[in-house]
């Protein structure tokens, strides 16, 4: 064949008429092992590229178009009355691609890369033959993901070759996302795949392009985790809430990974009891020897617990995977609970030694933020055990706490947590030899002058301290949070407790803080497909065995049980 | 594309803004004084799980059942600093 040829591409010729059986058997999975683009190439692609270079050079693209369109009939005439131009146009791609890739040049390379999974995306976008090429889309974006990712936490490497395009301020876009966005095109195509069933699933699995919707996602996700651009992943969330077949009839791996990122999406946007659940729900399928995986997703789920109320266990911080939890979390929750707002402020302040740990994972203003109102709750309660009056049932008298007790430890414990021995304070036994005979003043940092009365007889310094005004707001807020019971009676500023005739005074005036957490949230937690409920399912049963059901309804079976069953 | 968001972190106006820069110094500073130590905690990559774990897909997971939480932590020690400036 390659002597008789004018071409003189003997390889090349022999390869699409490869790619032309493959297409004619839909082959995806050989389809995406025939397209290698990471080199080392074997002998048969080198000899491939070493045509290219000769008889299709740079600008004969067309050419190489002309050819393989020549080449794949299968994809020019296309199936269903539409024509699969697109391949066509990505199959030169890639001819060109491995003709010019020069992975000494990082960022050509990238932008290379972008524009043939660009292509690749366009010819997944086939209403019928777009599926064989979703194998490739993944592989590529897996690819691209790694490249971008890479080129984002070491720009040095391309900084050099990115100088002169630096004053072209009009595009804002940065590198990972423009390649979190090729991804989402992908995605997008996925989601919307209409060849199948109606409901996107057949026989318990996704069916057709739906098959690649959590892969992909979950790329993307990465992207935008690694390169701290989780705000434009909201998208994604919402797209798969709205238009996805359920999670639950995905692989695990993708079921994991992606309770994993919106999860940590959900943290980040403060909706820790949905994160919760989320991150629950992968760190419980994840398995047990995969550590790496299992302590990323329980730093975040440990920390959604503790701001809800939940506090880590004995057991939990003997897992493997929680390898040096019980040092850095322990303590804030022993504060926490003891309601001990100066050391407290010492864990939570930016120069304790965990703080640096807390914030690589992000977490720390959450930690330090959210918590505090535990904190105080626990101090009101501890201030009623010390010095709150019971009441008295029968003449119907409410137990009642002074606010001024809770002032005065308040301010106590401010005070303590400002002088810089709190802060160098590693609890006893762990003190300065010297320690008894420090000073305990706040320093000159901690003291506080209003600008406009700076230099002013007035402008004294003063250490600010919680006063009675911030304090009954406080309790007003723990109030209205259901974390106190009670209301506070201003003129006499005192607390008092209602129901405790019922329950007592501790568990009617300071209920569990999980339980009024979990009292105000509801189960659903959006960005995470469910299946639909077992009721729905039975009502549903006879209009799906009539095969009528509308779109975006997604009828899962297996779990289905007759009506009226007992579940 | 510009190669500005290249050589250096861009934030959007969005309210972590302060935190991206504070981590991004304490997780430098922290390379150049843990290196040893820190090999855990430097990579909070989510790695790809590998095909050979899903041999048995959906087989049930042991320690499903630990007793991980615990949502009744109340501190009712009344010894303490606490008691000492009260009286």
């Amino acid at each position: 064949m390659a002597d008789g040829t004018p071409t003189g591409t003997p390889t090349l010729d022999q390869f699409l008429a490869e790619l032309q059986r493959i297409i004619c058997e839909q082959n995806g999975a050989q389809l995406q092992d025939y397209l290698v683009i990471e080199p080392p190439y074997r002998q048969l692609y080198t000899a491939m590229i070493a045509e290219i270079r000769q008889r299709y050079p740079k600008g004969k693209e067309d050419e190489l178009e002309g050819k393989c369109s020549a080449a794949l009939p299968e994809a020019r005439e296309g199936a269903d009355g539409s024509p699969w131009t697109a391949f066509i146009k990505f199959i030169t791609q890639y001819f060109a691609f491995i003709r010019d890739v020069n992975v000494e040049n990082l960022l050509e390379t990238y932008n290379q890369l972008s524009e043939l999974v660009q292509k690749c995306n366009s010819a997944l976008g086939h209403p019928s033959l777009g599926i064989v090429i979703l194998p490739t889309v993944i592989a590529y974006s897996r690819v691209l993901a790694r490249l971008a990712i890479g080129l984002d936490k070491r720009p040095e490497l391309i900084a050099h070759l990115t100088k002169q395009s630096s004053d072209d301020s009009g595009v804002r876009e940065t590198l990972p996302e423009r390649a979190a966005n090729i991804l989402r095109q992908a995605f997008v195509t996925c989601l919307n795949d209409r060849t199948g069933t109606a409901s996107g699933v057949r026989d318990g699995k996704p069916d057709g392009k739906k098959v690649g919707i959590y892969t992909i996602a979950n790329l993307c996700l990465k992207i935008l985790f690694q390169c701290r651009k989780t705000r434009n992943a909201e998208q994604i969330f919402s797209n798969i809430y709205n238009q996805s077949p359920p999670l639950s009839i995905y692989p695990r791996p993708e079921r994991i990974t992606y309770l994993y990122y919106l999860g940590r999406f959900l943290f980040s946007n403060n909706h820790f009891y949905r994160a919760q659940h989320a991150l629950q729900a992968a760190y419980d399928q994840c398995p047990p020897h995969r550590l790496k995986q299992r302590r990323l997703i329980l730093i975040y789920l440990v920390a959604s617990n503790i701001i809800l109320g939940r506090f880590p266990s004995a057991a939990l911080y003997s897992q493997p995977e929680a390898l040096g939890f019980a040092e850095r979390f322990a303590p804030l929750c022993r504060s926490i609970a003891r309601g001990d707002l100066a050391t407290f402020r010492r864990l939570t302040d930016p120069k304790n030694e965990h703080a640096s740990w807390f914030l690589h994972y992000r977490i720390f203003l959450q930690l330090k933020n959210r918590c505090e109102v535990l904190v105080w709750r626990s101090l009101i309660r501890k201030t009623f055990v010390l010095a709150g009056q019971q009441g008295d049932a029968q003449a119907r008298k409410a137990p009642t706490l002074d606010l001024g007790y809770v002032l005065q430890l308040a301010q106590m414990l401010e005070q303590k947590a400002l002088s810089p021995l709190s802060q160098l304070d590693g609890g006893p036994g762990r003190r300065h030899t010297n320690w008894i005979f420090m000073d305990r003043e706040p320093p000159a940092s901690a003291r506080y002058v209003d600008p406009d009365f700076a230099g002013t007889e007035e402008g004294r310094p003063e250490v600010l301290l919680p006063d009675m005004l911030e304090v009954e707001s406080i309790v007003a807020s723990l109030v209205d949070q259901g974390l106190l019971n009670g209301f506070i009676s201003h003129r006499q500023l005192r607390f008092a407790i209602q129901g405790a005739k019922r329950k007592g005074a501790l568990p009617a005036g300071f209920p569990n803080v999980w339980e009024v957490v979990k009292g105000r949230c509801d189960e659903e937690v959006p960005g995470w497909k469910k299946d639909p409920p077992r009721g729905a399912v039975g009502a549903t049963a006879g209009r799906i065995a009539a095969g009528g059901f509308g779109p975006g309804m997604v009828v899962n079976l297996s779990g289905a049980r007759p009506v009226g069953a007992v579940p | 594309m510009s190669g500005a968001g290249n050589t250096a972190p861009i934030s959007g106006p969005d309210t972590t803004k302060a935190v991206v820069s504070d981590t991004k110094d304490t997780s430098s500073s922290l390379k150049d004084q843990q290196k040893p130590a820190a090999t855990l905690e430097e990579d909070d990559e989510f790695e790809d799980f590998p095909a050979e774990d899903w041999q048995q897909e959906d087989t049930e997971i042991p320690g499903g059942n630990t007793h991980l939480w615990e949502e009744s932590w109340d501190d009712d020690d009344t010894n303490g600093d606490f008691s000492a400036q009260l009286r």
